[in-house]
């Protein structure tokens, strides 16, 4: 009984004893491997929280017991791993008269005057808004591809929890970021889940091929406007951006480097998923960018871009610090890019040579990262040993207050990283979502369901059932009505945008499939007990060890202690087995308020 | 030619007339001489100024880089509408405020403010070697240093100099994420989105433990250091700023998208000893590259609404005569159309400054539509750090140079 005990002790708490994960200060910029011997469970643990999205103790000691190079190569080169994972579930509701999706409503509706049809629905012969079809299938879209992102975020989310890749999931966030682009502007879900398949399969092959995918993808065309880049009129945000925030940074082009870009890249642009190439619309003759010269199209741009050292810095440099640090020495960057040019633009060995660097497992790289708010969330679950993401409380709701929403990254630049994530009173909500997390709450509604931030819908529906008729029943309520935003009321009588924006809500959730809401199935004191924990103490000891990647000073825990000891009344854990959920729960949710909480 | 053509225009009401206020600002004589006093002395006249603590600066940011030209169209000027055939706003649609100039016609509100003499409109801010990047433009007008690496944001720095003792609460920044402009060396800026979600969760028995945090003592890795900081200013100001928005009620109507200023006059109401306040019309709104008429139009209602409401709000507050708001874009858009039916990055454009102790009228020179640069670029006239130091002297009555890191002439504009 004894031995066993023992056991388990040794495999629950793999960082108990155990050297620190930080290694001499003197690693700091040295890119040579650590050896064998400078591997421990810690280290292990840093390693996974970076490459990963934190890992169980159980996941931990696994790791810890290979040595270092198998372990990092484990999680670098994961193809040969199953994964198992199930593909999107999507609802079914996209089709084929949608396409090509009108870029407003006035354009939706304009088309319909003109042809007598818009988006596959057709305008009425006679009667009163005559539109009125055609205006309620375009929100019916726009408010069904938004949600069904919101489903294919849990979908992804859930690969992040559940994955035995997760190096491959947290690539994919990363370029996400990288490579941002938006369903508020894209509006088109499925192109939004082939973008996301782009970054999942080819995030640690070659740069090259995944700068030509973006470049050739959808969802990215649709983003920057390469409908509009023709020949004879260039539009300049497609290739401004490829230079400045995907390839080269501010200051190592000019001007003129980017018209001259974006006349390589006319005639670009997708048709419904696919990407095309209109030859009629392409510039064919010769340009001149970054000083090279000929009749470029805009694969030859990329290849121009990729023959430039700068780009091999900034790019190793963005993977850099996005798993290391912020800090990163001029040094440093000129190594990892001339480690990304040596492999000619091979991703995975850039990884492994960060991984398996002291420099990563330097007192400056060690538990100093803020964690951005989906890799806190879906960490938080997984070292919970949660099987799935809970549909209480909301994950993108969730995620949006924090400052990072899957498919919605606040413009073309992606998410800031570091410092930024926090400030007052995001603090206090990376708090909130813990209690909201141990403490469901019960006044919960479905976000998928009730337009919770739309409160003109809810009136239009209650009025409408009863008996208003449309006029009356989509009158704004305004106040003192002042301003001129609230007057500008819908005066086109051949339909109403208000009944509009309602019948689409309804016609949305009527197709799209309802996200599950279980709450988080969390069963503390098995988790504790389970590791062997006695006292209040032991207790709170292994859930800090469990969670936190900094020691906490010796009176917080003290505190912490003597806290949880009051809530059950005892000092031994076993007796108060029958009532110790709600106790645990709540320093629980006390630890993970710790500000340190944030680092990982 | 430029200059003769504005000095036409009616005098503004301190007496002083549009040609000297010109000359002021294009020779850097008269007036400015007034401004580059020995710091020693302002400091002293500073001091006197007792109405001067109470004043307090809003920075509102409207970014994307806003299209200034059609914004506040120079109707009288023919070549605005040889390079914009397609998107130029014709005058008989404009909302004119002067022979020359006329709003876009979804700003009402400004046109009031400008009539009723609250509104000065700077002309042709910008900058030397200007970057098309929204990013690194929006940093140089954040650190109010061009083309540097300069590490605090000018409104941090600002605080820094005004309130040398920290006071708590000092600066504020409505925003999702902490802008670099309120980055300071000594203060923690109050930084929340929701007022009604800046607080903790917690129950009764927890919160002396969540409310408790950990002292610094020196042996914490910087992100754990700033993590700390952050809390205890969280702290600090939760319960006041939840406090000032649940007593907060207003008649007032700052239209469909009010921006974060009903927030701010919410704690402004409360009395909080906040005196800079920092906003933004966030997520590059206004980078209209593709069919921007109809887009923009809308934008700048609600940026003109809200601005009016906020005005209006604060004179039943009773504040009016202590609030300053100033209004920039990181720049404006090149002056030929593009063929989207859009615009694309430019350089110079107009700065705003609205309150009921500003001057109003036109400050600086408009740049010429006839000598555009060779990327067919406006060519600034007015460095923006110049109307940076006009709040900072005029208004908060404190020495520019060492916060702008040099000379700014300020325009009259708080006489």
């Amino acid at each position: 009984m004894k031995a066993l005990f023992a056991v388990v002790l040794a495999v629950a708490l793999p960082a108990l004893g155990a050297a620190p994960a930080a290694g001499p200060a003197e690693w700091r910029g040295d890119l040579s491997p650590i050896s064998t011997g400078d591997w421990s469970a810690a280290r292990a643990a840093h390693l996974l929280e970076r490459a990963g999205f934190g890992g169980t103790p159980e996941e931990i000691a696994a790791l810890a017991a290979m040595a270092p190079r198998d372990a990092v190569r484990q999680l670098v080169y994961y193809q040969s791993i199953e994964d198992g994972l199930p593909p999107f579930d999507e609802s079914g509701i996209h089709d084929p008269g949608l396409e090509p999706f009108p870029a407003s409503r006035p354009a939706a509706t304009d088309l319909a005057k003109e042809k007598g049809e818009s988006m596959g629905v057709k305008v009425k012969p006679e009667g009163n808004r005559r539109l009125q079809p055609v205006a309620n299938k375009f929100f019916y879209w726009l408010r069904a591809s938004r949600l069904e992102t919101h489903r294919l975020a849990y979908w992804w989310a859930n690969r992040m929890l559940l994955t035995r890749r997760p190096l491959q999931e947290k690539m994919a966030l990363f370029w996400h970021g990288h490579f941002a682009t938006s369903e508020e502007k894209v509006r088109d879900y499925r192109k939004m889940l082939r973008q996301n398949r782009l970054f999942r399969d080819k995030g640690t092959g070659n740069f090259r091929d995944l700068l030509i995918g973006v470049a050739q993808d959808p969802a990215m065309l649709a983003y920057l406007d390469a409908g509009v880049n023709v020949k004879g009129a260039p539009n300049e945000n497609f290739a401004r951006e490829i230079m400045e925030l995907f390839t080269m940074g501010v200051g190592n082009y000019s001007e003129r480097d980017i018209r001259e870009a974006a006349r390589a890249f006319t005639g670009w642009n997708f048709v419904d998923l696919d990407f095309t190439v209109s030859p009629d619309k392409h510039d064919a003759g010769v340009k001149r960018v970054l000083g090279s010269e000929g009749r470029f199209d805009g694969v030859d741009v990329i290849d121009v871009i990729l023959s430039r050292p700068v780009t091999s810095e900034f790019v190793a440099g963005k993977i850099y610090r996005y798993f290391v640090r912020q800090d990163l020495s001029p040094e440093l960057k000129a190594a990892l890019g001339a480690k990304l040019r040596e492999s000619h633009y091979e991703i995975a060995p850039l990884l492994e040579t960060i991984f398996l660097s002291r420099d990563f497992y330097s007192p400056a790289s060690v538990a100093t990262r803020i964690k951005p708010p989906v890799d806190l969330v879906v960490s938080t679950y997984r070292k919970l040993g949660l099987k799935e993401i809970p549909g209480v409380p909301d994950f993108n709701d969730v995620t949006e207050m924090l400052g990072q929403k899957l498919f919605f990254p606040p413009t073309v630049a992606g998410w800031a990283q570091g410092r930024s994530w926090i400030t007052p009173g995001l603090l206090l909500a990376r708090g909130n979502f813990v209690y909201d997390v141990v403490y469901p709450d019960i006044n919960f509604v479905p976000p998928d369901r009730y337009p919770s931030n739309d409160y003109k819908i809810r009136e239009v529906n209650d009025k409408l059932a009863q008996g208003l008729d449309v006029t009356a029943a989509t009158k704004p309520d305004a106040k003192d009505m002042t301003s001129m935003s609230m007057q500008m009321a819908d005066r086109d009588e051949d339909f109403n945008t208000r009944l509009a924006s309602y019948r689409g809500w309804q016609m949305a959730i009527e197709k799209v499939k309802p996200i599950p809401r279980a709450t988080a199935q969390v069963d503390l004191p098995a988790m504790v007990l389970g590791a062997g924990c006695r006292s209040p103490r032991e207790a709170v000891d292994y859930l800090l060890r469990r969670f936190l990647s900094v020691q906490v000073d010796a009176s917080t825990q003290d505190r912490i202690a003597k806290f949880l000891e009051s809530e059950i009344g005892t000092t031994d854990l076993s007796q108060a087995r029958t009532y110790l959920d709600e106790p645990l729960r709540t320093t629980l949710h006390v630890i993970l308020s710790l500000p340190e909480y944030q680092l990982g | 030619m430029k200059a003769r053509a504005l000095s036409a225009m009616k005098p503004s009401t301190n007496g002083w007339t549009r040609r000297e206020a010109l000359k002021t600002c294009l020779c850097g004589m008269g007036a400015g001489l007034l401004y580059s006093l020995p710091s020693v002395f302002s400091r002293a006249i500073a001091a006197q100024d007792a109405a001067s603590a109470s004043r307090i600066l809003v920075v509102l940011e409207l970014s994307g880089g806003n299209d200034g030209l059609n914004t506040l169209v120079p109707y009288a000027d023919d070549a605005y509408y040889r390079l914009r055939p397609k998107i130029g706003i014709r005058p008989n649609r404009l909302r004119r405020i002067d022979e020359r100039y006329g709003f876009n016609p979804g700003m009402a509100g400004f046109e009031r403010l400008f009539k009723d003499g609250r509104m000065a409109i700077v002309h042709g801010c910008g900058y030397a070697q200007p970057s098309f990047s929204h990013f690194t433009s929006m940093a140089y007008w954040h650190t109010g240093a061009p083309n540097s690496g300069e590490e605090y944001g000018w409104v941090g720095r600002l605080a820094d100099a005004v309130d040398p003792g920290v006071t708590p609460n000092f600066l504020v920044n409505v925003e999702d994420s902490q802008s670099l402009a309120v980055r300071s060396h000594d203060h923690v800026p109050v930084v929340f989105d929701d007022p009604e979600r800046f607080g903790r969760k917690g129950l009764h028995q927890e919160r002396p433990l969540l409310d408790q945090i950990a002292r610094l003592d020196g042996d914490e890795n910087p992100s754990e250091r700033y993590l700390l900081e952050v809390a205890q200013s969280a702290r600090e100001a939760s319960q006041l700023v939840r406090e000032a928005w649940a007593k907060y009620k207003t008649p007032v109507d700052y239209g469909i998208v009010p921006l974060d200023l009903p927030k701010i006059a919410s704690l402004i109401a409360a009395g909080m000893p906040t005196r800079l306040y920092y906003t933004a019309y966030r997520h590059n709104a206004f980078d209209t590259h593709v069919q921007q008429a109809e887009l923009h139009r809308r934008l700048l209602t609600y940026v003109s609404d809200a601005v009016a409401g906020f005005m209006r709000d604060l004179e039943r507050i009773g504040r009016a005569d202590d609030v300053a708001l100033m209004i920039f874009s990181e720049f404006g858009r090149r002056v030929p159309e593009n063929t989207s039916l859009g615009t694309d990055h430019g350089t110079a454009n107009h700065m705003y400054l609205v309150g009921k102790k500003v001057t109003g009228g036109h400050y600086g020179a408009p740049p010429s539509l006839a000598a555009l640069d060779a990327g067919d670029n406006l060519v600034f006239t007015t460095d923006f750090r110049r109307v940076y130091a006009t709040v900072i002297e005029g208004w908060l009555k404190a020495p520019s140079d060492k916060v702008l890191r040099g000379k700014f002439e300020p325009f009259p504009v708080f006489a």
